[in-house]
């Protein structure tokens, strides 16, 4: 007996490719069922997220059901295999299994570490077993990819640090003020960076936003999207006294917020702490700024510096990872031996 | 007066747990607040609370050790009245520099209160006045 994954992944495939091959959420039940009672499998299943597609088969070694696996994604989706063959990877039993470890422990990930696919795969998973097409091998291949990634997640230090713009600079705010259920943050400009960086505020519990905009009606627009209060651009400086994180991305040539001005401010503000995100190139706040007490500054460099550090020590970590993945594969395939779903390669078998 | 020693002794204990707690959060604050400043390495891995919690710490335990403070000053002047007779013993005393040290703690209190400072010249004042107090327990001998 085989143990298989063919697939396609946002290495090997751009996303107008991966799309069309894709199985939407509501049709994996269904997918599944007539993936493995079309193809006469042992077992089968489909993994499909929107960075990947994969199905993974247990199937007799003889059959030829590689090529009946690729003819299903192109009957299911309606598209020629000509148009993605070269861009499909099949693994079989080690390299399967070390294949779905990576994946699920997001080492496979565009952002590597990332632990949203562990989720999708249990999603998968469970699918999976809503429409009975696994069986011992799938069902024990994923719950150990599950349990690998949950070790791996605890034991390295692949997700630590945040690799986004926005992760890294609430996880800054929260270190100078502290939780953010009681803070404020005023966002002046309208930027894409800046409406990313709300969104992440608000799942990280801010009490209020404020939003200044040269053109009120953007204020206004944005400000309703996240609950907000818009305030006119001429007073934002006023309200620098009773905010607690002040975001700027205005196209602004030059600076919006100047060392005096906040320096006269603090008495107002009782010199409670201030942390400025400067999003805007060229910067919109004077470098000055950083120098008085109680007020902090990072521009756009200084945040992606950070994720690309964090980045690089994630791929330092990829090592440590990929041991803890080489060990849970070779216990699951002498398990495999074990249950005699596969015969003993030392014997001289070959064979499942 | 029976006792009034061991209050005094208690509550130069109690106070000096205080102070010592509150400058021990302001070298911390130090640390963190040069660190984001200065825009260092793995600042946002550092495992130190964050520097509003440092800083209504510092501030927390001096409003604490303050009173507890005063208490045993007092205590102490009369216990010295209740040896010696006398309420005050002059100069180049440990009674100078308890008062010194008294003010010292009221003014941290008064500009924080007041909001004139906070944060880091707090955090070097609190530090600056928790070594004033060790030499007030042990840098005198009279």
């Amino acid at each position: 007996m085989d143990l298989a994954v063919i697939g396609i992944n946002h290495k090997t495939a751009p996303v107008e490719i991966r799309e069309k091959l894709s199985f939407p959420a509501n049709e994996t039940i269904e997918a599944n069922r007539l993936l493995k009672e079309s193809l006469f499998l042992k077992e089968g299943m489909i993994l499909s997220t929107c960075n990947r597609v994969e199905i993974y088969a247990v199937c007799d070694r003889d059959k030829d059901y590689v090529s009946g696996i690729k003819s299903f994604m192109s009957r299911y989706h309606n598209i020629s295999l000509s148009e993605y063959e070269d861009r499909l990877y099949v693994r079989r039993d080690r390299d399967a299994v070390l294949h779905l470890f990576s994946v699920a422990a997001g080492l496979d990930s565009m952002v590597v570490g990332e632990m949203e696919i562990s989720g999708q795969v249990k999603k998968a998973y469970q699918d999976a077993r809503k429409s009975l097409t696994t069986g011992k091998a799938l069902n024990r291949l994923f719950e150990k990819a599950l349990f690998t990634a949950k070790k791996i997640r605890t034991r390295t230090l692949i997700g630590k640090g945040a690799v986004s713009v926005s992760s890294v600079a609430v996880r800054l705010a929260e270190k100078i003020l502290g939780k953010l259920n009681d803070k404020t943050a005023l966002i002046i400009g309208t930027g894409a960076v800046g409406e990313k960086l709300l969104l992440y505020l608000k799942k990280n519990g801010i009490k209020s936003i404020m939003v200044a905009n040269r053109t009120l009606e953007k204020a206004q627009d944005l400000a309703d999207r996240f609950a907000a209060t818009a305030v006119a651009f001429e007073v934002f400086l006023e309200r620098l006294a009773d905010v607690d994180i002040v975001i700027v991305s205005t196209g602004a040539p030059h600076s919006v917020i100047r060392k005096d001005d906040i320096a006269s401010l603090m008495p107002r503000r009782k010199q409670r702490p201030l942390f400025i995100i400067d999003l805007a190139v060229p910067r919109n706040v004077d470098e000055g700024v950083n120098r008085i007490d109680n007020i902090y500054l990072y521009n756009i460099d200084d945040l992606e510096k950070i994720v690309n550090e964090n980045i690089r020590s994630r791929r330092g970590e990829l090592d440590n990872c990929f041991e803890i993945v080489k060990t849970s594969a070779d216990n699951f395939m002498s398990w495999l031996v074990s249950e005699k779903i596969k015969n003993d390669p030392s014997t001289g078998s070959g064979s499942w | 007066m029976p006792g009034i020693n061991l209050i005094h002794i208690i509550t130069i204990y109690v106070s000096y747990a205080a102070f010592f707690a509150a400058s021990l959060a302001a070298a911390l604050y130090l640390v963190q607040d040069n660190a984001i400043k200065s825009k260092r390495r793995g600042v946002i891995f550092s495992r130190l609370p964050s520097l509003s919690f440092l800083d209504r710490f510092n501030y927390r335990s001096i409003g604490l050790g303050f009173p507890i403070l005063t208490i045993s000053i007092l205590s102490g002047f009369v216990w010295t009245k209740s040896i010696y007779g006398i309420y005050w013993q002059g100069y180049n005393s440990r009674q100078l520099y308890s008062l010194v040290l008294w003010l010292s703690y009221a003014l941290i209190l008064h500009v924080r209160l007041k909001a004139r400072l906070r944060g880091r010249k707090v955090a070097i004042l609190s530090i600056a006045a928790f070594f004033m107090m060790a030499l007030t327990l042990f840098g005198t001998c009279r």
